[in-house]
């Protein structure tokens, strides 16, 4: 759930561009520079700043020098993912030996960026209006966190039912057009029975699941598919284009205002989705914008990466402590879960209620606290979403109360109390011994002998499911041959 | 004093509106416990034995109690009525449509340091035990609040008017109560709890209700209450004429009392040594420790009480009525400055000294210095007996002692003489066989409930017996195992015999009916509730791991099972072959290990087919008393007997520190009483303290049929007291066991057929007793089983006459002579002292 799915979640996406592509994202320094710091492993790192200003390609043997012989593995791993993204290239000859060089528009771009020189405006171009002095940065980090828990709660169906006089940072929902990406990436499908005619997917509520950074790179490509399908030339929008101005706005500085008119055109046209997303504030003066903490954590180093959720508590802890903003910034170390299945979160945010509220049946709610239970019931409902008892429990897990983590480091047991563990594994269990077989139901007979015939000869031939002689019906895999004989039985009469 | 009586009359008008909303509205039985609420409220009782018509009796009768009951609940609306919450946001609709949201409530800035939470609705606190200050919160708890849930973390109180009730009997005002909860909850009081608590305790204790030579007196210190009593329409004309209007006495006042066993036993001055022993720690805990041990040392205690006398059978009537007029009656006994009785000569033996949470929940009971009636509740095998023999030794009175069973009458005895230096000759039994008084003029009589309330033909010898125990004034009634007795029994014993104080124990104060509300009119409130899990750590009762087996049923029996009977369901899922496979490989398992087991059955039929097949010794209601002696020896000292099957005879005040392994075949419905005193069987183990040990509790459910069901009601209390069931499907190499029964599908096929067949013929064979006179009846056959021989089912009450209304009336004329009968009843040197003793003190006044 941490890092490492995230990354893979964007890798995935990069791996399938074509060399071209990568060709044309590497023109962008920012581009480099975001996918250097982001996607690469340490090992990989080292590669590319070994072979970053090295005068002539490097032998690969080279290479095999650097890494201990029990490395193997890592440095065949990062070579292959340094060569899958197109950063380096080996050549191939025959009787040469192989030689490893970095690609030339990555080096050239990695260079600018390091070195800062050139006027391609890759890391943006500050404003130089007046700054409105209320868009400082808790402000921005309100505004995203606002955005951002919109669409969350839009896929934990939980938006517009006190919507209106929302204090606790729930609008209206998020946009139509995110909506649609929602629906779109199958997180969430439309179920008419469920109130607001939405409800939670089993990819929905892995992507609750995620750490936000990954849930932003999950949205962002969804759009970006989405953008693909569409081919959406005709707005002048390009997913490549768009990946380089994604990993642009996560070098940018937040608190800082940049110049929209530095933007290119189909890039301004991003902006009223980014908007949607949070991931920048436009003010009055639609000359400027703001990147928001989502973006420019974008592309933060794996080490570095805080959650969106956890740096807006360090945001917001100079904010009064009053208790319901600091507590419910605490979405991670806030459950416990007790052997008699109750579970109580030290949270007041809406959004980690709606959470729990999915597979816990909710009792009681205090400034900073909920309490609830698992039952039976909510356990069942949770699945029927298509959420799976191993999410739940690693939902659980992730984020067990510090409380919980020390208790079971002293005894030596594990964090969740393992009959919990057992009984949620075991309701999921419960609600899978249905087995479904197609086929025919035959009832409504003239007589009980055509019954007792057909349904005898049914059971001959083998595709007899189920009989009731009570109720005169019984159920059939396959009906051709009963036609038939049904047909003879009534000629002959 | 006038003030507060104007505050008083304004609840009683208040009391009355709510109770007339309370009772336009029939909402739903009241909730018990929170989760009712909770989860779905459609649940059925099962549980107790008793006969349709003893239910709408029994209902009839309750109907009022219960209705004033709820008028006071905390969700009446002369609590609630004040602004709705109006914080809303997008979670809120989660809990009850916003009802239970109440994150409106300002936390304090420094809320971290604090322990609690409360629902301003419910009035349940939640209590963080991970929280500094949780070891004083908890202690405060216990006192003013029900534990509901004590599992680990977080545990889950609720406040409740008889949680309060036994609060302020404890001697705690509602001042104290209203500003220690404020210092604990992180939030500020919400107005609804401080008006509840407010409205409950200001009128508790006011009114006393005493026995004084036999009679019994309404008291309080303040007249003009008595007078707005006596002008009451129904106490009115319940106070017995010919005596004085209202007599005027001066209230005792209050000496250091000390509990016999306790450290400070020394003679020390118990306060005192309290202080003391707490000036070291922090200012807060201190003042916490005087608030919650407070001695009642006010100048309060030096006015004139005021006091009326009403008849005997009156009692309860007039208790009702003062509920209902917002004045419970508070129950007090200060022994120590009754010179009427004669003092009896017990102590506890010196090497004797009581553990901490026993001295705990003594202090309760006689907290400022005089006893209290009520329920102290603690698991099984923690030690209930001493602590009824040590509150025996420190009243030094008159014992009565009910109990049970016979068997547990003479176990009674014998822990009486075991710990305290009584003369053998003072203990007495009243039972069915024997049938000794005392030799001095005061003692102890042990004696079972059936005994006291059985009203059919009695012996010449019992006769004489009643006679003398309901001639006399009982220092303190014992009642054991309080929670198996239904009310219409308690009623009967409390109006026939009459004692100053009464202490009941238990472990599982739990009835799946609900009876057991009404045991705090009965009674008195719950004293004392012990954490099983604290006691459990701290190496009291053994430390158990549960679980729960599954066993699916083969095909062919859960065929049977659909199309089956309800009784003939019982028997299938009891004889399910998976489960005796199950059985047979857990015994054969904890066999090798050096483990006795126990196996429990509620269904006969396949307790004998189980014991049988496996070749085990078993017990059941119809075995008889020297076999269960011989067979229950063998259990404990033979190595070559290790497995016991009992039928549910066995769930109670059976005591069998030898038993380390208890396995559970079949079970009475959803009964969570049932399953609490079973596990109790094991707590005791001998072995607890040994490094690592641990007891294990398996309970052997059949797959897809009603015991699951049941089986997760049935642990809802363990659980809710922090045992953890773990869910076993497969035993790991069960088809290796040697001999393993019923590895074939034909085996299964005949034991399917013979099951049905058996059950055809002798369906009426399977019911069983309760454990209360299942021993009694047993006696009377001949004890061989399976010959033909009938029984029926039937209820206590039926057997002790509770369906016989003749009883209540003649019941009452013999109350009304009883004081003549005393005063002429010449023949015996008691009655004659008595006679002499009630003379003289007539005489003094």
């Amino acid at each position: 759930m941490s890092v490492g799915t995230q990354s893979y979640q964007l890798s995935d996406y990069l791996e399938k561009l074509p060399g071209t592509t990568f060709r044309k994202l590497y023109q962008q320094p920012s581009t480099a520079f975001a996918i250097f710091r982001r996607m690469l492993p340490p090992l990989a790192k080292i590669f590319v700043q070994a072979l970053l200003y090295a005068p002539s390609p490097l032998l690969l043997k080279q290479l095999d020098v650097w890494v201990k012989a029990e490395g193997k593995v890592q440095r065949d791993r990062a070579l292959s993912i340094l060569r899958s993204l197109h950063i380096v290239s080996i050549s191939a000859g025959k009787d040469k030996p192989q030689e490893v060089y970095l690609t030339t528009n990555f080096q050239n771009s990695l260079r600018l960026a390091l070195e800062g020189g050139g006027s391609h405006g890759s890391f943006g171009v500050p404003s130089t209006l007046p700054v409105d002095p209320t868009i400082d940065i808790p402000y921005l980090d309100r505004y995203a966190r606002k955005k951002w828990e919109d669409i969350l709660h839009y896929v934990v169906n939980s938006v517009g039912v006190h919507g209106d006089g929302g204090s606790g940072g729930s609008g209206s929902g998020p946009k139509a057009s995110v909506k649609d990406l929602l629906l779109a990436g199958r997180l969430v499908e439309r179920r008419p029975n469920t109130k607001g005619g939405i409800a939670i997917t089993q990819a929905g509520f892995t992507f609750l699941l995620q750490e936000a950074n990954a849930q932003v790179w999950t949205l962002l490509l969804l759009w970006l598919e989405a953008v693909d399908r569409s081919s959406a030339v005709a707005s002048g929008m390009d997913s490549v284009d768009m990946l380089s101005f994604l990993f642009m706005l996560a070098s940018l500085e937040l608190g800082r205002a940049y110049d929209t008119s530095a933007l290119t055109e189909p890039r301004r046209n991003m902006l009223p989705s980014l908007v949607d997303f949070g991931l920048i504030y436009i003010p009055r003066d639609p000359r400027q914008y703001f990147p928001t903490r989502l973006a420019t954590t974008l592309t933060s180093t794996a080490s570095a990466l805080r959650s969106v959720s956890s740096a807006f508590a360090a945001a917001t802890a100079a904010a009064p402590d009053d208790g319901t903003v600091a507590a419910g910034t605490e979405s991670r170390g806030s459950v416990i879960v007790e052997t008699n299945y109750r579970v109580y979160a030290y949270t007041s945010s809406p959004l980690q209620i709606a959470v729990l509220a999915l597979f816990c049946q909710l009792n009681m709610r205090f400034a900073g606290m909920v309490t609830g239970r698992l039952t039976r019931e909510s356990i069942r409902r949770a699945i029927e979403y298509g959420i799976t008892a191993d999410q739940i429990i690693s939902y659980l897990a992730a984020h067990a109360h510090e409380q919980m983590a020390r208790t079971a480091a002293t005894v030596g047991r594990p964090v969740l109390p393992p009959t919990v563990v057992d009984q949620i594994r075991l309701w999921q269990l419960e609600n899978e011994r249905m087995r479904t077989t197609p086929g025919f139901l035959f009832k409504d007979f003239d007589t009980y002998d055509e019954y007792q015939a057909l349904s005898s000869y049914a059971e001959e031939i083998g595709v007899l499911e189920w009989k009731s002689d009570k109720k005169v019906m019984f159920f059939v895999s396959k009906y051709e041959q009963l036609r038939d004989f049904l047909k003879s039985r009534k000629s002959s009469k | 004093m006038p003030p507060k009586r104007k505050a008083a009359a304004a609840t009683a008008g208040a009391a009355k509106a709510g109770r007339a909303s309370a009772m336009s509205t029939p909402g739903p039985a009241t909730p018990r416990s929170l989760d009712s609420s909770v989860m779905s409220e459609a649940e059925e009782d099962f549980d107790e034995d008793v006969t349709e018509a003893q239910k709408k009796r029994e209902d009839i009768l309750h109907k009022e109690a219960d209705e004033f009951v709820d008028s006071w609940k905390l969700e009446s609306n002369r609590f609630q009525a004040k602004g709705k919450n109006t914080h809303y946001d997008a979670a809120t609709h989660y809990f009850g449509s916003g009802k239970r949201d109440f994150s409106d409530l300002q936390l304090k800035p420094d809320h971290r340091n604090r322990p609690l939470w409360i629902d301003p609705l419910k009035g349940v606190i939640v209590l963080e035990r991970f929280n500094p200050l949780a070891e004083q919160a908890t202690d405060f708890l216990t006192t003013i609040a029900e534990p509901k849930s004590r599992p680990t973390f977080l545990h889950e109180y609720a406040l409740t008017t008889h949680s309060l009730y036994a609060a302020v009997s404890v001697g705690l005002r509602p001042r104290d109560i209203i500003n220690t909860l404020d210092r604990f909850l992180k939030t500020h009081l919400p107005v609804s709890i401080r008006e509840f608590i407010e409205s409950c305790t200001q009128s508790y204790g006011k009114v006393k209700l005493v026995l004084k030579n036999n009679k019994y007196f309404v008291e309080s210190v303040d007249a003009e209450m008595l007078q707005k009593l006596l002008k009451d329409e129904i106490i009115g004309k319940l106070r017995l004429h010919g005596a004085e209007e209202v007599t005027t006495s001066y209230a005792p006042t209050m000496g250091a009392l000390v509990i016999p066993g306790t450290q400070n036993a020394a003679g020390v001055h118990q306060a005192n040594l309290r202080k003391a022993g707490k000036a070291g720690e922090p200012g807060e805990e201190t003042e916490l420790f005087a608030t919650l041990n407070a001695e009642e040392d006010d100048e309060d205690d030096k006015e004139a009480v005021h006091a009326f006398e009403i008849a005997d059978v009156n009692v309860e009537q007039v208790q009702k009525r003062c509920l209902d007029l917002g004045y419970p009656i508070l129950e007090e006994y200060d022994f120590r400055n009754d010179d009427v009785n004669a003092t009896l000569d017990i102590d506890l033996r010196p090497n004797t000294s009581i553990r901490p949470y026993q001295e705990k929940s003594l202090s309760k009971m006689f907290g400022n210095g005089r006893a209290k009636s009520g329920i102290i509740v603690l698991p099984c095998g923690a030690g209930k007996t001493l602590v009824g023999i040590t509150a025996a030794c420190t009243i030094k009175k008159g014992i009565i002692v009910l109990c049970t069973s016979s068997m547990s009458v003479v176990q009674w005895r014998q822990e009486f003489l075991k710990w305290s230096n009584i003369n053998p000759d003072d203990v007495a039994i009243f039972t069915a066989e024997s049938k000794n008084k005392f030799s001095g003029n005061t003692g102890i009589i042990v004696t079972t409930y059936s005994m006291v309330t059985n009203n059919r033909e009695r012996s010449h010898d019992s006769k004489k017996m009643m006679d003398f125990l309901k001639g006399r004034e009982w220092g303190l009634m014992l009642l054991d195992e309080v929670h198996v007795v239904p009310a219409e029994v308690f009623r009967r014993v409390i109006s026939s015999i009459k004692s100053h104080s009464k202490l009941g124990l238990t472990a599982t104060l739990l009835r799946e009916d609900d009876k057991i509300s009404h045991l705090n009119f009965l009674i008195g409130p719950k004293l004392y509730e012990a954490n099983w899990m604290e006691l459990s750590q701290q190496g009291h009762i053994a430390k158990v791991q549960c679980a729960e087996v599954w066993c699916p049923m083969p095909t062919e029996f859960y065929d049977e099972y659909l199309r089956a009977s309800s009784r003939m369901k019982r028997t299938l899922y009891a004889m399910n072959p998976t489960k005796f496979q199950a059985c047979q490989y857990l015994i054969n398992y904890h066999e090798q290990r050096g483990d006795k087991i126990i196996v429990f059955s509620d269904e006969l039929y396949s307790l004998k087919q189980y014991a049988l097949k496996l070749g085990k010794v078993f017990i059941y209601g119809s075995t008889g008393q020297a076999e269960r002696m011989q067979v229950l020896e063998n259990f404990q000292h033979n190595p070559n007997v290790n497995t016991l099957f009992l039928s549910k005879i066995g769930d109670t005040s059976l005591d069998l520190p030898e038993a380390t392994v208890l396995i559970q075949i079949s079970s009475h419905f959803g009964s969570r009483r049932q399953e609490a005193q079973r596990l109790g069987r094991i707590l005791r183990a001998k072995r607890r303290n040994d490094e690592g040990f641990n007891a294990f509790f398996y309970s052997l459910v059949s797959k897809d049929t009603q015991e699951m069901y049941y089986s997760s009601k049935r642990q809802a209390f363990l659980v809710d007291q922090g045992y953890a069931f773990k869910v076993i499907t497969q035993l790991a190499n069960i088809e290796k066991t040697p001999d393993l029964a019923f590895a074939t599908p034909a085996e299964r096929r005949e034991l399917l057929q013979r099951t049905l067949v058996d059950n055809e013929k002798g369906t009426e064979e399977d019911v069983e007793t309760d454990d209360l006179f299942g021993k009694v009846r047993g006696k009377k056959k001949g004890g061989a089983w399976g010959n033909g021989v009938r029984r029926t089912a039937g209820t206590l009450g039926e057997l002790s006459g509770g369906q016989d209304m003749a009883y209540i009336e003649q019941n009452k004329a013999a109350n009304r002579g009883l004081t003549k009968k005393a005063q002429k009843a010449g023949q015996s040197a008691f009655f004659k002292k008595i006679a002499r003793e009630k003379e003289r003190s007539r005489v003094g006044k």
